[in-house]
C-alpha cells in the first residue's frame, strides 16, 4: 500500500488533558502520524501556537462547548480566525443542529445524545450543504465495554449509512486525553472496520479527509466566505486575455 | 509407523503480528494474555474469537508476536488496539509489522527493536 500521511484531529493535551503537548506530538509521531491537532476545549485555558516539529505538523484546534446555540455562534465567530481546525462538542440536539448549520465549523465530535445516536436525515443533509465533518471518536470504541461500546457501535453504524447516503465527510479521531488513548493508523482503521467502514473509507477519513480540512481555502487572505474570495487585480487582467 | 502431517492445502493460513507493548515495563507474559483474551471476549464474543484464533507466541522484554488466522486480521488487529491496560498499567499495544512467519516477523520488525518508551522522551 502506497504511504500516506495521516493525522489526527481531536488530541487533547493538558490541561484538558493528561499529558503535554510535546508528549502526545513524540507518541503520535512515533505511532506514524504526520499531524496532530491538539484540541483542547473552549472551556480550558491555553489555546496552542502551530510550531510544527520537523516532518510533523501540529494544527491550531479548538473543541467549542457551548451551552446553547446562540452562544455556539458566538465563539464559532471568536475563534474562526484564531485556529485551523473547529470543532463542536456534540451531544444536544440544539447544538448538533447549530453545528452542521454553520459553514464555518469544521468538525462535529461525538453528536450522541442521551436519548439516541443525535443525527438524522435532516441533519446529515446541512452537515453536507455546509460541508461539515462527522467525527468517529475511536476512544469511545477503546475505552468503554459492554452497554456503552454495544450504542457507540451501533451510532457509528447510523453515521455511517447517512453519510454515505448525504455525502457527508467522515473523520476518524482518536478523541485521546492522554498519550494511552492514542493508537496507530492501521489499529484505528481495523477499529472502523469492525463498525462497517470500508478500508479506503475509513484511510480517506484518517488522510485526505482532515488534510482538507486544515487546508481549506478560508486561512487565505483573500479569502470572503464559500465561493468568494478576492483576486489580484493582475491576476484577473491576465486570465481576461 | 511415520507421523503423518497435514498437508499444505488443508492448513490453515496464518499471520504474525509483531508488536511492542508501550508503557508495560515488566509486564508479564501471562497477565498480557489474559487481558488480550478478556479484551476480545469483550469484543467480538467467543465466536469472533474462535474465528480469529489469536495465540500470544512469543513475549519478552515488551516485544512478542501474536498468531491469527489470514482471514481474520483486521479483527485482531482491532482486539489488540483495544487492550488499554494491564494490571492497572496503561499500555498501548503497537503493532510492528505483519508477517506470514514467526522467523519473518521476528528478523523484520522485532530485532534490533527498541521498544517506545514515554518517560524517556520527555
Amino acid at each position: 500500500m502506497a504511504e500516506r500521511s495521516f493525522y489526527d484531529l481531536s488530541v487533547h493535551s493538558v490541561p484538558d488533558g493528561k499529558n503535554t503537548a510535546q508528549e502526545l506530538v513524540s507518541m503520535a509521531k512515533h505511532l506514524g502520524f504526520a499531524g496532530i491537532g491538539l484540541s483542547n476545549h473552549s472551556t480550558a485555558e491555553g489555546l496552542l501556537k502551530s510550531d510544527g516539529v520537523e516532518g510533523f505538523d501540529i494544527f491550531r484546534t479548538v473543541e467549542i462547548v457551548a451551552s446553547n446555540p446562540s452562544k455556539l455562534h458566538g465563539l464559532v465567530g471568536k475563534y474562526r480566525n484564531k485556529v485551523d481546525v473547529l470543532a463542536v462538542h456534540g451531544g444536544d440536539e440544539g447544538i448538533n443542529r447549530a453545528a452542521l448549520e454553520n459553514s464555518n465549523v469544521d468538525v462535529l465530535l461525538h453528536p450522541s445524545t442521551p436519548k439516541g445516536s443525535g443525527l438524522n436525515h435532516v441533519l446529515a443533509k446541512s452537515a453536507s450543504e455546509n460541508n461539515v465533518a462527522i467525527a468517529f471518536d475511536i476512544d469511545s470504541l477503546i475505552m468503554s465495554r459492554g452497554g456503552r461500546r454495544v450504542h457507540s457501535l451501533s451510532h457509528f453504524r447510523d453515521y455511517l449509512a447517512l453519510s454515505r447516503k448525504y455525502d457527508v465527510p467522515m473523520l476518524l479521531t482518536s478523541n485521546a486525553s492522554s498519550i494511552f488513548g492514542l493508537r496507530a493508523p492501521r489499529e484505528i482503521i481495523a477499529l472502523a472496520v469492525l463498525f462497517g467502514m470500508e478500508k479506503d473509507e475509513a484511510i480517506m477519513a484518517l488522510s485526505e479527509t482532515p488534510l482538507g480540512i486544515v487546508q481549506k481555502k478560508r486561512h487565505d487572505k483573500n479569502y470572503v466566505c464559500e465561493g468568494v474570495e478576492i483576486l489580484e487585480p493582475s491576476l484577473s487582467v491576465q486570465e481576461d486575455k | 509407523m511415520k507421523l503423518k502431517v497435514l498437508p499444505p492445502t488443508l492448513r490453515q493460513d496464518r499471520r504474525y503480528f509483531a508488536f511492542e507493548l508501550i508503557g508495560g515495563n515488566r509486564v508479564d507474559r501471562s497477565d498480557l494474555l489474559r487481558e488480550i483474551f478478556s479484551c476480545a471476549s469483550s469484543l467480538v464474543g467467543d465466536k469472533g474469537s474462535s474465528e480469529c484464533d489469536i495465540k500470544l507466541l512469543d513475549f519478552e522484554d515488551s516485544k512478542g508476536i501474536v498468531r491469527c488466522l489470514r482471514d481474520r486480521m483486521d479483527m485482531t488487529r482491532a482486539v489488540l488496539a483495544s487492550v488499554t491496560s494491564v494490571d492497572g498499567k496503561p499500555v498501548i499495544i503497537h503493532v510492528l509489522g505483519i508477517s506470514g512467519t514467526v522467523h519473518g516477523a521476528t528478523t523484520k520488525y522485532l530485532e534490533g527493536c527498541t521498544v517506545y518508551s514515554p518517560e524517556e522522551k520527555t
